[in-house]
């Protein structure tokens, strides 16, 4: 069934079948808009609760450890219920499109992306930032410069986030209907083709999305041995 | 002119400085020994107004250092160099060139002037090496020069010579020497009394995160007994006596001017006497003989080159060393 599956992934792939160049095509914006977001809501809040001691940040951190382990389908279910025609947000007309399956995996996202910000920049050598400060750096060059000490780590948490996204499933069912040619990801494109038996197919699927997630992976990689290259 | 008043700091509830004032005159290289946490790095922090004063003031040229413009403008006079000097993660040059860039200069004269600054401390071959994989001594004079780089006004070195080599030391000295040329003002610590002597224009002990008036020699850690008045202590092999009503943890300071030398034991009020050979025999450079005599420990002992020639004393010679009960400072 495996070797089946094999051989029907590169026949779709060479062929070029347009559902799955669609389901990746999507997956894809869907997973690169949602990482974006998410750290660009997550990175610099990960980044005050890891610098900066306020009261009540050492508990907002223990929330947002707590949200990492949160179902994916009681997200999604939360998106539904706020997304709902009878919802708070209901008036969007947000349910079932991609919008929708974006903003569950943001609220997914940015805990992880928030979390592991400020665990790497609250292992960044306290030297480095008195140092900065010893240069006569003002405060937001001292942000940069913890942020700099800290980039394999932020790296390593944009990658983390998008893997999150790419690969979740619960929570894009629910609000984006896993509707043909508008909805429908990698993930629940798997998940369908399991339930109807076409376990060629999931396979095949299955294998490009990690061929997609070597690819973002490795691309990311490159652009941060150019950020390397830049600091020297 | 750079100063603190009235500074009381704590840590962990404990007071680790009381100073009542402490001053750097412009030009002046001031040197500051004690013993391990005497509070000396503390200190240095607080003066480069990296590190915030529980209670008490500094002062910049007058003018105390209180509000965050104020802390900024003094961050750029002062630069600290600590003791184990952090380079960021680029290459020597690249954290030359980001010092300047993090002091708010942009300098078309960079290049040059980073290239200068690395040759002053002989690091100049050191500028596309990764800052990371330099050794303790290099990165140390690559920490000097990119302080020296920025100009400051006043320039902090904790223990400079910790990790320090030879070229490391040989590079501080020509330092010192250049910075002294500019007028900059230096205050360093350092264990290394040789060191401080002749690198400094004044000299200051800190024990206990007071600044003493006794010169930094014949420190001891010591646990004095309980009970009142003179009491025997172990300070290292020597079972010291002293006068004092402290109890507990405490040290020791035996005041090389107050130890009188005799070729002989002598019959005399003094309690204690410690027979010895003199090792070593040096000026220290206000006029006075410096000896180091081998008691079982160093005694550093002070005397005047006409009581060196009269006792006939080398390289050697055996010694008794006598100090009586009182004049031991308890600390």
């Amino acid at each position: 069934m495996l070797a089946d599956g094999l051989r029907r992934a590169l026949t779709l792939l060479v062929a070029g079948d347009p559902d799955v160049l669609g389901i990746a095509a999507l997956s894809l914006r869907v997973a690169l808009t949602a990482t974006v977001l998410a750290c660009l809501v997550g990175v610099p809040l990960g980044f005050l609760l890891g610098t900066t001691r306020f009261r009540g940040g050492r508990t907002a951190l223990t929330v947002l450890n707590t949200m990492l382990a949160f179902p994916t389908v009681l997200v999604g279910l939360l998106v539904w219920l706020l997304l709902a025609r009878n919802g708070p947000l209901g008036g969007l007309g947000l349910l079932y499109t991609w919008w929708a399956i974006v903003l569950a995996e943001v609220l997914l996202a940015a805990p992880i992306a928030a979390a592991l910000t400020a665990a790497a920049v609250q292992s960044v050598d306290p030297r480095v930032r008195r140092t900065a400060l010893t240069l006569g750096a003002g405060p937001l060059r001292v942000h940069w410069v913890v942020a700099r000490e800290a980039r394999y780590a932020l790296f390593s948490t944009v990658v983390v986030a998008f893997g999150r996204v790419l690969a979740e499933v619960g929570a894009a069912m629910i609000v984006g209907g896993n509707i043909r040619h508008h909805t429908r990801t990698f993930t629940t494109a798997v998940a369908l083709a399991t339930s109807q038996g076409d376990f060629a197919l999931a396979i095949a699927l299955g294998l490009v999305l990690l061929a997609l997630a070597l690819t973002v992976n490795v691309l990311l990689h490159m652009l941060q041995g150019r950020g390397d290259a830049l600091g020297t | 002119m750079l100063s603190v008043r009235d500074l009381t700091h704590r840590y962990d509830g404990r007071v680790v400085l009381d100073v009542a004032a402490f001053t750097l005159p412009p030009g002046s290289v001031t040197a500051l020994v004690g013993p391990n946490g005497s509070g000396k790095s503390t200190l240095l922090r607080i003066l480069a107004a990296v590190e915030r004063i529980d209670r008490g003031v500094l002062e910049l040229d007058g003018r105390p250092v209180r509000t965050r413009a104020d802390r900024l403008a003094a961050r750029r006079a002062i630069t600290l160099v600590e003791q184990q000097p952090l380079l960021f993660d680029l290459s020597v040059r690249a954290n030359l060139r980001d010092a300047l860039r993090l002091h708010g200069e942009v300098s078309p004269r960079a290049d040059p002037r980073i290239a200068e600054a690395l040759e002053l401390v002989g690091a100049g071959a050191l500028g596309d090496r990764g800052a990371r994989a330099l050794g303790g001594g290099e990165t140390q004079r690559v920490a000097i020069a990119r302080a020296v780089l920025l100009e400051p006004r006043v320039l902090l070195l904790d223990e400079p010579l910790s990790a320090a080599d030879r070229a490391a030391r040989d590079a501080l000295a020509d330092t010192l020497a250049r910075l002294r040329e500019r007028g900059t003002t230096v205050c360093f610590s350092s264990h290394l009394l040789e060191k401080a002597y002749r690198w400094s224009t004044r000299l200051f002990t800190l024990v206990e995160g007071r600044i003493e008036g006794v010169t930094p020699e014949n420190l001891f850690r010591v646990d004095i007994p309980p009970g009142q008045g003179s009491r025997t202590v172990q300070a290292g092999p020597l079972a010291l006596t002293v006068v004092t009503d402290r109890e507990g943890p405490s040290t020791v300071a035996i005041p090389p001017e107050d130890i009188l030398v005799s070729r002989t034991a002598l019959a005399s009020s003094a309690r204690n006497q410690f027979p010895g050979r003199v090792s070593a025999i040096g000026e220290d450079g206000r006029g006075r003989i410096r000896l180091v005599v081998d008691v079982g420990t160093d005694l550093v002992v002070r005397i005047t080159p006409s009581a060196l020639t009269e006792l006939d004393l080398h390289v050697g010679t055996p010694v008794v060393l006598a100090v009586k009960a009182m004049a031991v400072r308890v600390f």
